[in-house]
């Protein structure tokens, strides 16, 4: 993730309070481990350790330090076995209250998780919103996800993961004649609001992600789940047989496209955007650019601009001669 | 011998300045005077003793003070009693109790997955430092068996750019000033708002604040801050942010049921299915509540022939508009 991310010494100095609580707390731990559960490099933890141990209260007398008032670690297994383990501490043992934007991040968080089929009303999410407040030291921005309503479907596919069971349903993705599926629940994915469902697909023996609000006529069966073990596409993972496209856009407009630039290569000119992207269906490009009413162009492939202009002009010969 | 030989007063890193600085005002209980920090904490010790001007000091002293309170160590500031304004004799602590999670907070296996799921959501990279620093600050609690909830990957996305600055800006209650873009009108306006809570509402993100020039609450959209976010110096009470994030979310629902658009959808399609859900049936097609009429009428152009709008004739001709300029810019049909 951000590992390897240059830091900035007061970053460091807040990673390294957090370090003596975490090593005291784990007793004996590897520089790999203790480095991922910071999201620094093995090197870069090294480094605040060993700057650990020259930290420590001032000395009587305001002159040199003794090594009783520092922090001090078992440089045998930190230099051959590459483990830390702290031998001494002068301080910082408990663990540091939460600021007001750790608090805010997980928060509203919490928010989202815990209006989740099963978790929604909760005794355990109130009493975490109680305890998080509680150990926070200052008072957070309130960042507040309003949940999205849990229908019938969203139930349906949380009971049968809970239970282990395969789902059916009615499929209706856009551009193509509706289908029955039977489905082996795996992950729920919840982006931008909008709720999938990845999971084994009998009918096409692999594994499918399904918009929810695409399904219909969804049921529990009694068939039990055997595939979910396989691996699973990411969300929008482009895939072979996509078609590349070509979009046109003012710069200012990039922020409404949300999740279509996420793998797209963007090239900026004059406050003028042109972005290539490998997308599953270029028909579905016809939606974007009507959506934008002509703030996006598309200016390949040449069937999906055609596609988009006569998308428009039968939404509009519904308004008659308007 | 580790501590003692590895000193280097000259080149003695800020970050183990800042934590000397911590440990040696824990360690205190009636505090410590400036002079007695600058000359006794290892960092600025070294450098009082290599000549550096007493002034620079003190100037690094306030700026560490700065920072270390920007990570939320509470620093007390202990005054003369005779006069609480003269700070030349002030000392200076932090109290162990506010600086650490109080002792009897205690989060069980289960409330660990949930928080850890919790933290997992932000695909944004700042909000997802912040969770994970505070997750590590929870785990160091001990007691940390995982249990993963698994069969569920929910995603908060932030892309706008006002966000970061927004939440700082409320977190200090300063005001601030943002070009906003109204739709329909030409060019955005400048605007001076006292930021109180954000939201995220239908998978966008909201501002509710006090727009100074009006003197009454509004809520911005994020997305139609054009410009940088500028966080002034000028500071609010905070106290106006009390319920600001219930109060933002209460009006956007009061405004989705006073408002709603009647339309008529062919069956089967695309917007039949996502409209449905959010819809109530009426004689003539759905009634579908909404928030913007801007923002609704993006969706609905979206669908094209599935969706006709019947009323109202303002948000019909929205569609229209954009049906057209998106008929325009791709060439016509010819």
């Amino acid at each position: 993730m951000s590992a390897n991310r240059p830091l900035l010494a007061t970053e460091r100095a807040a990673l390294i309070m957090q370090l003596v609580p975490f090593l005291l707390e784990r007793g004996e731990v590897s520089v790999v481990d203790a480095a991922a559960a910071f999201d620094v490099s093995a090197a870069q933890m090294r480094e605040m350790v060993e700057k650990l141990t020259v930290i420590g209260r001032p000395g009587d007398g305001g002159y040199w330090q003794l090594p009783n008032d520092l922090f001090d670690i078992d440089w045998d297994l930190l230099d051959q076995q590459d483990r830390i383990a702290l031998t001494h501490t002068v301080g910082l043992e408990r663990a540091p209250r939460l600021t007001a934007r750790e608090a805010a991040a997980l928060l509203a968080g919490l928010q989202l998780t815990g209006s989740l089929p099963g978790l929604a009303g909760s005794d355990l999410v109130a009493g975490l919103l109680a305890k998080l407040a509680r150990g926070a030291g200052g008072l957070p921005a309130d960042v507040i996800v309003a949940p999205a309503p849990v229908d019938a479907a969203r139930d349906t596919v949380d009971a049968a993961l809970r239970a282990g069971v395969a789902v059916t349903f009615t499929y209706k993705a856009p551009n193509a004649p509706a289908t029955t599926r039977t489905v082996d629940p795996v992950k729920v994915h919840i982006a931008d609001a909008q709720w999938y469902l990845q999971g084994w697909c009998h009918m096409r023996e692999g594994m499918r992600t399904f918009h929810l609000d695409r399904v219909s006529d969804i049921a529990l069966t009694d068939i039990p789940i055997e595939h979910a073990g396989e691996p699973l596409p990411a969300l929008f993972e482009p895939s072979a047989f996509d078609a590349v496209a070509r979009v046109r856009f003012p710069a200012a407009v990039a922020p409404l496209l949300g999740d279509y630039l996420d793998h797209a290569e963007v090239t900026q000119t004059k406050g003028t955007c042109i972005a290539t992207m490998r997308i599953s269906d270029a028909q579905s490009l016809r939606r974007l650019a009507a959506r934008r009413g002509g703030d996006v162009e598309i200016l390949e492939p040449p069937a999906a601009r055609r596609a988009a202009a006569e998308w428009a002009e039968a939404g509009l010969a519904q308004y008659g001669s308007e | 011998m580790g501590g003692v030989a590895r000193i280097d007063a000259s080149r003695s890193a800020p970050e183990e300045r800042l934590v000397n600085l911590v440990v040696a005002l824990m360690a205190t209980e009636q505090g410590l005077t400036k002079d007695t920090i600058l000359s006794s904490v290892s960092g600025y010790r070294e450098q009082a003793e290599t000549g550096a001007s007493k002034d620079a000091l003190e100037k690094m002293f306030e700026r560490d003070k700065e920072n270390l309170r920007g990570l939320g160590v509470p620093i007390e500031t202990l005054g003369d009693h005779a006069d609480p304004d003269d700070l030349r004799e002030a000392r200076y602590r932090v109290p162990t109790a506010e600086y650490a999670l109080p002792d009897d907070i205690a989060f069980t296996a289960a409330e660990i997955a949930l928080l850890n799921l919790a933290g997992s959501v932000w695909s944004e990279s700042s909000m997802s430092e912040q969770a994970s620093s505070g997750l590590r600050k929870i785990r160091a609690l001990g007691n940390t068996v995982d249990e993963p909830i698994i069969g569920y990957a929910p995603r908060i996305s932030v892309r706008d750019h006002a966000f970061a600055p927004l939440q700082r800006a409320i977190e200090q209650a300063r005001t601030v000033t943002f070009p906003y873009l109204k739709p329909g009108e030409r060019a955005p306006r400048l605007r001076r708002v006292r930021p109180l809570a954000l939201v995220e509402y239908e998978a966008r993100w909201h501002v509710l604040g006090v727009d100074v020039e009006a003197d009454a609450e509004r809520t911005f959209l994020l997305s139609r801050i054009t410009d940088a976010v500028v966080v002034t110096r000028d500071a609010f009470d905070a106290d106006l942010r009390r319920g600001a994030g219930e109060r933002a979310l209460e009006g956007l629902r009061r405004l989705a049921s006073s408002q709603t658009a009647l339309v008529e959808v062919h069956p089967g399609t695309e917007a039949a299915l996502r409209l449905s859900r959010r819809a109530v049936p009426a004689v003539q097609g759905l009634r579908i509540p909404y928030v913007d009429a801007h923002i609704l009428a993006d969706e609905l152009a979206s669908y094209g022939p599935e969706v006709r709008v019947v009323e109202p004739a303002s948000l019909r001709d929205l569609v229209i508009e954009r049906l057209r300029g998106a008929r325009a810019r791709h060439g016509g049909v010819g």
